[in-house]
């Protein structure tokens, strides 16, 4: 059955981190995913949660609305964006009072707040909705047995409380997704290791180390690459990652893939559709055919 | 509508820090009371190894009520926001709640806002995300701008000016 979401795009995707947008657009329709572009989304608000929280919840309450609008669920494959939108849920469904004020702010667009509809990101919509077995049907070029390593993202693993899309302390359906694409999941010591990014507007020296770290371990270990689902983390490990190494005082050179254009290269889609060419990693070391 | 309004000294300032201060004062009686100082939070802490912020401190020092001094010091910008703290407390304190409400007090105050907050919160104001449409370079060095990939135009606030009344009501809403 094909399902059907709203795409929020949150703010880094669609301003800079176009291979994220570029592979999700190319391999969820394959598998049945439907996603719809609504005009007027803005930031989810997460990034000004230090400054105001209220300014956070309003904004993500805005982009509900507007999904509510159009009467879809949401797909969001920012981590940090879903945990705004799902937190925002969460806080407006036990608060009815914060609810009413918030409904009352939002009156100025036209827009209204009435009920809770599905939140997705990229990882529970690869591994619960599609589902394995279907994204194993559509795998052509299996990964033969690439060595390679899962980073989930904290804003998607915690809190639990909430609702997250895998478990806080042991997440495992990214190894799930890898496996069924012939790749081999490695489980390493740092797997639950921050990326860093949220300390890129005021800490930005802290926030390279803490990526730096982080790789070189995996580096280390010898494993192949990594895969991300965040475009967030994306930007520290891929986007950083000379920037990451110079700040460790070590050579880096970790091939970082959103997990969606791993998927797109196991269904045989070219590299340039999934905008390989766009990772400042060195993706083509790990020889997968077609990889730019 | 300015940055002002929405974050320092601007009279309907005096509302939010009400609000601030009662949530402070909330997580100060109640809350931090469940504390036993286990540290555990502290032990888990993304930003413990590089930084020294120890969120068990936070609470105590919150638990003591030393509010002031808290959101004057620079540390309470060194959390990482893992959320590790608020998933593993045995007595479901959550540090990380602490630690948002804290910064918040510090910018409501009128203390300066460290980094590129304002840039981002301007950039929000005036087109409603946090930055515009960059342009991105390939592995070969090549410069490719969003259309050219073949993306359509991002989805962002239509009606600026409406996008802005919303928000303002934040600023001035009397609580």
């Amino acid at each position: 059955m094909k399902k059907k979401f709203a795409l929020f795009p949150g703010c880094l995707m669609p301003t800079e981190q176009y291979a994220y947008e570029l592979s999700i657009r190319e391999t969820l329709p394959l598998l049945d995913v439907e996603l719809v572009d609504v005009e007027g989304f803005s930031c989810c608000g997460e990034p000004m949660k230090s400054v105001n929280q209220l300014l956070t919840l309003y904004l993500s309450a805005r982009n509900l609305a507007i999904a509510e609008k159009h009467q879809l669920d949401v797909f969001v494959p920012c981590a940090m964006c879903h945990l705004a939108l799902t937190e925002c849920q969460h806080v407006l469904e036990e608060n009815p009072a914060m609810k009413e004020r918030i409904n009352g702010m939002l009156a100025a667009e036209g827009l209204k707040y009435t009920e809770k509809r599905q939140v997705v990101h990229t990882v529970d919509l690869l591994h619960d909705q599609v589902g394995i077995e279907k994204i194993k049907e559509h795998v052509k070029k299996p990964l033969n047995g690439l060595k390679i390593a899962a980073h989930y993202g904290c804003h998607i693993l915690r809190p639990s409380e909430i609702g997250r899309p895998d478990d806080s302390e042991h997440p495992q359906k990214i190894e799930a997704i890898l496996k069924v694409l012939g790749a081999e999941p490695i489980s390493y010591p740092q797997k639950l290791d921050c990326c860093g990014a949220p300390l890129l507007a005021n800490l930005p020296e802290s926030a390279l180390t803490k990526t730096g770290q982080k790789l070189q371990a995996i580096q280390e270990q010898g494993i192949q690459g990594l895969v991300d689902v965040c475009p967030w983390c994306h930007k520290m490990f891929d986007s950083k990652q000379t920037k990451a190494g110079e700040t460790v005082a070590v050579k880096l050179d970790v091939p970082v893939l959103y997990l969606t254009q791993l998927l797109g290269l196991a269904m045989g889609i070219s590299g340039e559709k999934l905008g390989l060419e766009l990772n400042l990693s060195p993706v083509e070391k790990i020889q997968l055919g077609d990889v730019q | 509508m300015s940055i002002i309004d929405l974050t320092s000294m601007g009279e309907p300032q005096s509302d939010l820090k009400k609000e601030l201060n009662d949530r402070l004062t909330k997580l100060q009686d109640e809350i931090s009371e469940y504390c036993f100082q286990c540290a555990k939070c502290t032990s888990g802490c993304e930003a413990h190894k590089l930084l020294e912020l120890e969120p068990h401190k936070i609470v105590a020092l919150l638990k003591r009520g030393l509010i002031n001094e808290l959101v004057n010091s620079d540390v309470i910008w060194t959390c990482m926001t893992c959320q590790k703290c608020r998933e593993r407390c045995p007595q479901r304190v959550a540090p990380v709640e602490i630690l948002f409400a804290l910064k918040n007090m510090a910018v409501a105050s009128g203390k300066q806002i460290p980094g590129k907050y304002t840039g981002m919160l301007q950039s929000i104001l005036s087109m409603g995300l946090i930055q515009d449409i960059q342009q991105t370079t390939t592995r070969s060095n090549k410069i490719l701008k969003r259309d050219e990939l073949g993306l359509p135009p991002p989805s962002k606030p239509t009606d600026v000016a409406k996008f802005q009344a919303g928000i303002m009501k934040i600023a001035i809403e009397k609580v």
